[in-house]
């Protein structure tokens, strides 16, 4: 195998060396024998061998991709099977990954893909266009369980798919959409010739449990599973077969062996890469000050990936069925108290206290970390106690010579506010929030509650006033819909309305429904850029810090390129040890 | 077997002050002095109490008092002797640097010194809820703090917040055995007195509630309280649910006792003059109980501290601002907070001196109204 990595060791380009930064396209291509066009991943050129270190909580339920719908499944998947198309990590666009081009017809509804020539699977047998038809035949059948089939599904169809010729399949969705290609980039291929038989048999929930033999795991990914162990261990070896190569020409990924620990909790993740036998740590926020610490003596680096995607928020209820007096439902209803709140609130010490200074003030619903669809000029809440008064003062509240706000009609403003007391984040941040809106004479009650208590009140009962919460986030902002739209039933404030209560919960619902179905990114941008000023204006959810993302790494590789939307090691394959 | 049958053979047995005969409290008393552990345990209880009455005056700060910029500050270092080699007479402390905010660092800052001053003016408060006062016992000028034990999460002084929580920990003990032991006395008493039907109802009840894990049971009834209710309200709404869960063992063993005693001959005689049923219980059957109920009261209220605890450290016990040692103990869960700010478990450390000295003064007490045991 590594034979045809050497033949590869061709003329390639002085100027390549010189420019890591610069992609493929204006390179000349390498090629690899009967792998014509393969992938070129950025990057100095590394070393072959050596062994990295991973670990997780939990085992496995699962080595199927298409079942596999946890993280303790998937994550030991991600370097076995691949998509189409791929997210950069880097810059979070769209690539070619199976798939080396693809065009849309002009009405947005018909794609058409073009597998790479000479793709091959693990196990050596040719991946061809069946493979793609057999995977979504799988995805849609009624009789398997699986995520992918929501998100695939464009006005509640199928998407249909077609074979052309045997690299070629055409995708065809009943209405134009927007997210197709991320949303498609997310379905695992899988082998026809391995899985067939299976499938015809009706047996495909049972394929590839965790008992399967791990030579029988055929994936297109840069490794193979060789050895599973139970609550110990998952070995893989390198994919002879894969299809992307360094820049000159090489055929990845460079490190032979991942050794994958499975332990019960995250202290135990905390103590095995703090004992030098997992080679990263993702580091929460209260643990960096001793991370920090520590990066020389335990020969690691803590990168800093800047803001991740989930972020916490304070929100009011809005929700007429909540049995709340009518007067409370008015302040929480009027965007004024709202807008206060969200000046009262000491960004900054929460910052500082509970994400150790290393967060950004957040006042929309988008993360920086998403470059596309980031929106930066949405209004902002820079902490303003007079301000907040002023705002306040202008929708009627005032504050007595007792020093208690009460609003036009003479009600003292008092309410709770919960959030789940097993978040120590959260109780802090509300701890902070309590503190502050006192200060405007409001008075406020901070009662933390048991999880599936605040969860009973969030979908059922909706007794609540006030929640700090928070919701982990994505590149693409149609997987918000059931936050954002008014019919939503994660739509905190008032879920599931029958039609929007208000007229800008009628605008974001015809925004997300724009932009679901344009295909041109460029005005799918626009669209949620309206959404994120909307959101920013009337802030139903006001929104506090976004955290950055932390990982440890030990300093024995090359090529690291750390970014919040792909971690450490999202270009794994041209990864090395030094 | 009566108090006074026993104490009898114990007046002769003090010799050396035969012209006065003593109570069998005076006597117990007596006894009790002599168990050192049991002196250490009661003064040990007075200051704590008296540290409670008197906590908005000895703390230096109010209770939701926060210095946001000097969160997770370790205790500030006294000193007598300055930064130049100066001896100083009044004991003083600089003021804090921040070196790095986001470890967080702090550092003394030593360019100028802060006495520590007596009887300043600082936040207003109402001592015992009447006397109106701003003079606190201790305090420094700003920007100096005088966090002698150091800050939580919020930069809220430690000791101030450990004095104003010390009010729930300490009193919900008090407030269950108040709760507590009228009801499973009487009932007890009723039970053990009557027999019968009576008895077998009430003691089907205990089986009843004694068949709940009862810590879980607290969990639910401590989760259903409403949440606005005032941290008075629900300090006694808290002690209604402990002694809602603890009656029932006291009733238990309080109905053996009179079992056994509801036949002696000083309880025939007050039957047989004619006192009503309820008198004879309260009177004279009740009474030959209370020197295990002391002593169950003694051990019950360390039993109550741990329990509040409990509930505050998973967040149903009280809420914030206000605070209790259990709550306070919360803050130091996660492996961070005890190795960077050990300072935070110092609320531990006070639980366990107070359930400690409870402890030792119960079984002092359990020793001397033993009219078994003999002191030497």
């Amino acid at each position: 195998m590594r034979g045809s990595a050497l033949i590869a060791l061709v003329t390639l380009v002085a100027a390549a060396f010189g420019l890591p930064g610069v992609g493929a396209a204006t390179a000349p291509h390498p090629s690899l024998p009967g792998l014509p066009d393969p992938k070129v991943m950025t990057g100095q050129p590394g070393r072959y061998g050596g062994v990295f270190l991973d670990s997780q909580q939990s085992d496995p339920s699962t080595f199927n991709p298409i079942l596999a719908n946890s993280t303790s499944s998937t994550g030991p998947l991600a370097n076995v099977f691949d998509g189409l198309v791929e997210a950069n990590g880097k810059t979070t666009d769209i690539e070619p990954g199976l798939a080396e081009s693809w065009t849309v017809s002009k009405d947005g509804r018909t794609w058409t893909f073009t597998l790479r020539q000479g793709l091959q699977w693990a196990d050596g047998a040719p991946v061809t266009a069946d493979d793609v038809l057999f995977t979504f035949q799988v995805v849609y059948d009624k009789r398997i369980p699986n995520s992918a089939a929501d998100v695939l599904k464009v006005a509640g169809q199928p998407i249909e798919v077609t074979k052309v010729n045997a690299r070629t399949v055409q995708f065809h969705t009943a209405e134009p959409f927007g997210p197709f290609l991320r949303e498609i980039g997310n379905a695992s291929l899988i082998p026809q010739h391995v899985l067939r038989k299976a499938y015809d048999a009706g047996q495909f929930n049972q394929t590839w449990g965790v008992n399967t033999p791990p030579s029988q795991i055929v994936g297109t990914g840069p490794y193979k599973i060789t050895e599973y162990r139970p609550a110990q261990r998952i070995v893989y070896d390198r994919n002879p077969h894969y299809w992307k190569v360094d820049m000159r020409g090489q055929r990845l990924p460079y490190i032979d062996h991942i050794v994958l620990t499975i332990v019960p909790n995250q202290n135990a993740l905390r103590l095995l890469f703090q004992g030098g036998q997992a080679d990263s740590y993702g580091v929460r926020p209260a643990e960096y000050a001793e991370f920090a610490r520590g990066a020389r003596a335990g020969n690691y680096t803590v990168y800093d990936g800047g803001p991740s995607f989930g972020s916490e928020f304070l929100t009011f209820n809005q929700n007429t069925a909540s049995g709340m007096p009518g007067y409370k439902l008015r302040w929480f209803q009027a965007q004024k108290f709202r807008q206060a709140v969200s000046y009262a609130i000491d960004r900054q010490a929460i910052i500082n206290q509970v994400y150790a200074g290393h967060a950004v003030p957040e006042y929309g619903p988008e993360s920086p970390a998403d470059k596309f669809f980031f929106d930066p000029h949405t209004m902002q809440y820079p902490y303003n106690l007079q301000k907040a008064a002023a705002v306040l003062a202008e929708a009627g509240f005032k504050k007595g010579t007792d020093g208690v706000l009460r609003d036009a009609d003479g009600h003292a403003v008092q309410f709770v506010i919960t959030t789940n007391a097993d978040n120590p984040d959260r109780v802090a941040i509300g701890n902070i929030i309590r503190q502050d809106l006192t200060a405007l004479g409001m008075q406020v009650t901070f009662a933390p509650e048991a999880f599936n208590t605040l969860v009973a009140k969030l979908t059922d009962s909706f007794k609540w006033e006030a929640l700090v919460l928070g919701l982990t986030g994505g590149i693409e902002p149609a997987d918000g819909q059931n936050v954002w739209k008014s019919s939503g039933s994660l739509h905190m404030w008032y879920p599931r309305q029958a039609k929007p209560a208000t007229p800008w919960e009628a605008e974001i619902d015809r925004y997300f429904d724009l932009a679901a179905t344009t295909v041109d990114q460029n005005r799918r941008r626009d669209y949620y850029n309206q959404w994120q000023e909307i959101v920013a204006e009337q802030v139903p959810l006001i929104y506090t810090a976004i955290p950055h993302a932390y990982v440890a790494v030990r300093n024995k590789f090359g090529n690291i390129e750390f970014t919040a939307f792909g971690g450490p090691f999202w270009n794994f394959p041209v990864i090395y040890i030094k | 077997m009566s108090q006074d049958a026993a104490a009898a053979p114990r007046v002769s047995a003090s010799p050396e002050r035969a012209g006065r005969s003593r109570t069998p409290l005076q006597l117990a008393w007596r006894r009790l002095r002599r168990y050192r552990l049991a002196v250490v345990g009661g003064v040990t209880l007075v200051c704590l109490y008296a540290a409670m009455v008197l906590a908005p005056f000895l703390a230096p700060y109010a209770l939701d008092y926060s210095d946001r910029s000097l969160f997770y500050a370790p205790p500030v270092g006294v000193h007598l002797i300055d930064a130049r080699g100066r001896l100083h007479l009044r004991p003083f402390v600089y003021a804090y640097r921040v070196v790095d905010a986001s470890l967080p660092a702090y550092a003394p800052d030593t360019s100028r010194t802060y006495d520590i001053r007596f009887f300043v003016h600082g936040a207003p408060y109402r001592l015992l809820w009447l006397v109106p006062s701003d003079i606190h016992l201790l305090g420094v000028d700003s920007p100096a703090r005088l966090f002698l034990l150091g800050t939580d999460q919020f930069g809220r002084d430690l000791l101030s917040r450990l004095l104003y929580g010390s009010a729930v920990s300490l009193l919900i003990g008090i407030l269950v055995v108040l709760i507590t032991f009228p009801i499973g006395m009487i009932l007890g008493g009723i039970a053990g007195y009557y027999g019968g039907i009576i008895d077998n109802v009430i003691m089907r009840s205990v089986e009843v509630l004694a068949a709940f894990p009862s810590f879980y049971l607290l969990l639910t009834l401590a989760s259903v309280l409403p949440p606005t209710l005032s941290s008075g309200a629900r300090l006694f709404m808290i002690s209604a649910v402990f002694s809602f869960v603890g009656w029932g063992g006291l009733a238990r063993v309080l109905r053996g006792i009179v079992l056994g005693i509801r036949d002696v001959e000083f309880v025939l005689a007050a039957r047989a003059a004619g006192l009503p049923d309820l008198r004879v219980i309260v009177r004279h059957v009740l009474p030959t109980t209370a020197s295990y109920v002391i002593v169950a009261a003694t051990l019950t209220i360390p039993g109550v501290i741990l329990g509040e605890s409990g509930l505050s450290f998973l967040g149903l016990g009280v809420q914030e601002p206000s605070t209790s040692w259990g709550l306070l103990l919360a803050q130091a869960q996660s492996i961070e907070a005890l190795t960077q700010f050990p300072w935070l478990l110092i609320p531990g450390l006070l639980i366990v001196i107070a359930v400690l000295a409870f402890n030792f003064l119960g079984d002092g007490v359990r020793d001397a109204l033993d009219p078994r045991q003999r002191v030497a």
